[in-house]
């Protein structure tokens, strides 16, 4: 089974990423639809009954404005998917999901991001990590927290350094 | 008397910041506290690791070059280069010194000052790269974000804190935003590079701050509150462009607030398709000034008034760092200077030209000039690093900085001392009297040091400054920035220089095209292109037909630029294409 960084902490990924749409529309039917995480636009679809799903995901491409005014609370995760690892997009994303929408479950990493970004990433609200099936993700933990001191506030503590000195 | 000042301060920061300021040797320059320098010192170690890594086949090439770039390191002709941060262009003499040292041990006892006031070693191994930036944390210098997608040095006048009409001191401005941007963790993978510089004066704008993604004008509205008038979207390059005002005054307890808004909507919506269309100034083009503003606002409005609201103390705190050194009640024009000024005609150029007025009487601002003939512009050997160091600590409060014009600037000499500093300068090829001349030019490294070059830029400094060596001329000819950059990416600023000259590639020969009527300052313009480009042996003549037709065609009051605006470019494009006789 592929395995997660969540929390710090290497996991057993239980959850069904479904970037295809047609399959994600076919797993709302089966008995799967608990463990998928499915695409924003078929979320947002009225046409198609997704409550239940364990959560969606957003691409590089696209962005959270949908999600205003959204009940966010009923899923786990949003997945942000990763087009490149230099598209930094997801990083504006994830810190919108945790300031703006105030959303609490699990923000996924997804795509093609590197470890060598997972400082930045925690820092702006991601808690989730689904590596690319390449990367060792033992080796990706060492890289989980290169700096333990920052000067701007973020998601872990929105104070800047000027309100800790 | 300045080391004893910090028994005034009742404050325990400034205090300790003294202190520390005593020890390292400097006098009025930020000074880390444990957080500054634990953030560098934990950046040594991430990017020693990711060497590591990269040497021993662990972390691909692909994912190596955006990480060392974030960190300077470009891979380049003959050896990587790596580009050290100089934070809006000042140094202590303690600091320079260790770019002696390094440049000397690490490299081959030269660096290269650059126009965004950093130092640019060429010949470094990438296997010694994190030896060298442990050595930079000692005295609290790095590389971060001098390079890649991710917002750069920011920088601002060489002259700060020190002139007269100047509304505040930028500096402690340039070192909040500094702190705001480094590992900023939202804007590390923006999709481009992203500038910013700082102006605190009118009379001038010595950072080109119209040329920048975002440039900063600090103003003081009518009830004396001092903020900014924000400029977005200018940039050189492929598509050079002016910056657009879209907010005439932000207060400065928000502009952190302010500048995070722009650069969300930037990173969310800028260009990541097409890397040359990819800088803010094109979304700024493309979306109007009206829209972005709005989208800059809407953004804003959740910002504002939050975490990122600078409260007063940390002002005062980033103020005190850049307090007065302890300048003596001196008069202004003492004899031994206006006596050398009549009986020395070489002094009195120099003084003339590379000096500048100085708000505290019986003071001058010395630049030590960087364009000797025959060496590359913003050139300086490790010699001359040491020396440079020297002077400051015997003439200048041991501080100095670097110029956007790559040079160096002693911002606190005494009158009385101009005369010995003359005399040393002299000797080691810092004294120059051309700056603001012709052949004071703006150079980047270009095609014998640079592998995104199409063509070589120091020989044709060279030869300018070859056919230029007449030093009446030159005065004759008066101020006129001339800027060469060996590619359209226009490290060089040809864009901006009165007279600007690019290398350009026809089927694999190097050739130049020239540009005229660029200016940097509060009436910044980019330059036109007269016409087809040259050869490399044309390329001085050329110069000189251009200026000759300023000549021939100025009025008494007119600088080359006055001359162009006024007359147009059709007679300069004639006289540089017309058969010869």
């Amino acid at each position: 089974m592929q395995k997660i960084i969540k929390d710090g902490v290497i996991q057993d990924c239980d959850l069904n990423w479904i970037q295809d749409q047609e399959q994600a529309v076919e797993a709302l039917a089966g008995d799967q639809k608990a463990k998928a995480i499915i695409p924003l636009n078929l979320w947002l679809d009225d046409a198609h009954d997704t409550s239940g799903v364990a959560g969606i995901w957003i691409d590089s491409t696209e962005s959270t404005e949908p999600l205003a005014g959204k009940d966010l609370s009923e899923l786990a995760v949003i997945g942000l998917n990763f087009l490149a690892f230099a598209d930094g997009r997801c990083f504006s994303y994830a810190r919108l999901l945790r300031e703006r929408l105030n959303y609490q479950g699990e923000v996924r990493a997804l795509g093609n991001f590197i470890p060598d970004q997972q400082g930045y990433m925690l820092r702006v609200g991601f808690n989730g990590f689904q590596f690319n099936e390449s990367v060792d993700i033992e080796k990706a933990l060492l890289l989980h927290k290169p700096f333990s001191v920052a000067y701007q506030g973020d998601v872990v503590d929105p104070r800047p350094v000027f309100a800790r000195r | 008397m300045h080391k004893y000042s910090f028994f005034v301060y009742s404050n325990f920061d400034k205090v300790a910041a003294n202190i520390i300021c005593l020890l390292s040797g400097c006098s009025n320059m930020y000074q880390y506290d444990a957080i500054d320098q634990q953030i560098v010192e934990e950046r040594v170690n991430q990017f020693r690791d990711q060497t590591q890594r990269f040497l021993n086949n662990e972390l691909p090439e692909a994912e190596f070059l955006p990480l060392r770039l974030q960190n300077g390191l470009y891979v380049q002709r003959h050896a990587p280069m790596l580009r050290i941060a100089i934070p809006y262009g000042m140094l202590s003499s303690k600091q320079i010194r260790k770019l002696a040292d390094i440049s000397r041990r690490y490299d081959r006892g030269y660096g290269h000052f650059s126009t965004r006031q950093n130092l640019q070693l060429n010949w470094p191994t990438l296997e010694s790269v994190p030896d060298i930036l442990a050595e930079l944390a000692e005295v609290q210098m790095h590389a971060v974000q001098t390079s890649g997608n991710c917002i750069r040095n920011t920088t601002t006048d060489q002259y700060a804190g020190v002139i007269d009409d100047e509304i505040v001191d930028p500096r402690p401005y340039c070192e909040m935003i500094r702190q705001w941007s480094t590992f900023h963790p939202e804007f590390a993978f923006l999709p481009r590079k992203f500038k910013i510089a700082v102006n605190a004066t009118e009379s001038a704008d010595r950072a080109a701050t119209q040329v920048h993604d975002i440039g900063l004008h600090i103003k003081k509205n009518d009830a004396g509150e001092i903020g900014f008038k924000v400029i977005v979207g200018g940039g050189l390059g492929r598509t050079p462009m002016i910056g657009t005002t879209i907010c005439e005054f932000m207060p400065r307890k928000d502009i952190l607030s302010y500048l995070e808004a722009i650069l969300r909507v930037y990173n969310q919506q800028g260009n990541r398709l097409n890397k040359y269309k990819a800088r803010i100034k094109i979304l700024t083009k493309a979306l109007g000034i009206d829209e972005i503003r709005a989208r800059v606002e809407a953004e804003w409005e959740h910002l504002k008034g939050r975490e990122n609201t600078v409260p007063e103390v940390e002002f005062e705190r980033l103020q005190s760092f850049f307090t007065e050194p302890a300048y003596k009640a001196l008069s202004n024009n003492p004899s031994s200077l206006t006596e050398k000024l009549s009986q020395s005609p070489g002094f009195a150029r120099w003084y003339e030209r590379n000096t500048f007025a100085h708000k505290k009487d019986g003071y001058r601002i010395v630049t030590l000039t960087l364009k000797k003939t025959g060496i590359a512009p913003g050139d300086a050997t490790s010699e001359q690093m040491d020396l440079a160091a020297d002077f400051a600590d015997k003439y200048s409060f041991g501080e100095l900085r670097v110029s956007h014009e790559q040079n160096l600037v002693l911002a606190d000499v005494e009158q009385e001392q101009l005369v010995e500093l003359w005399e040393a300068a002299k000797d080691a090829g810092f004294a120059t009297p051309t700056l603001g001349l012709l052949t004071d030019m703006i150079c980047c490294p270009g095609g014998d040091f640079c592998a995104l070059a199409n063509a070589k830029s120091i020989p044709i400094a060279q030869q300018i400054q070859e056919r230029f060596d007449d030093l009446d001329y030159l005065y004759d000819i008066g101020d006129l920035d001339l800027n060469i950059s060996g590619c359209m990416n226009a490290c060089g600023h040809h864009h901006v220089g009165n007279l600007g000259i690019l290398g350009v590639d026809k089927k694999g020969e190097e050739f130049y095209q020239v540009s005229i009527g660029g200016a940097s300052g509060h009436d910044a313009s980019i330059g036109k292109i007269i016409g087809p480009s040259f050869s490399e042996e044309e390329i001085g003549g050329i110069i000189e037909k251009i200026v000759s037709v300023y000549i021939d065609n100025r009025t008494e009051e007119e600088r080359f630029i006055d001359t162009y605006r006024r007359i147009g470019i059709a007679p300069y494009k004639e006289a540089a294409y017309a058969k010869n006789n």
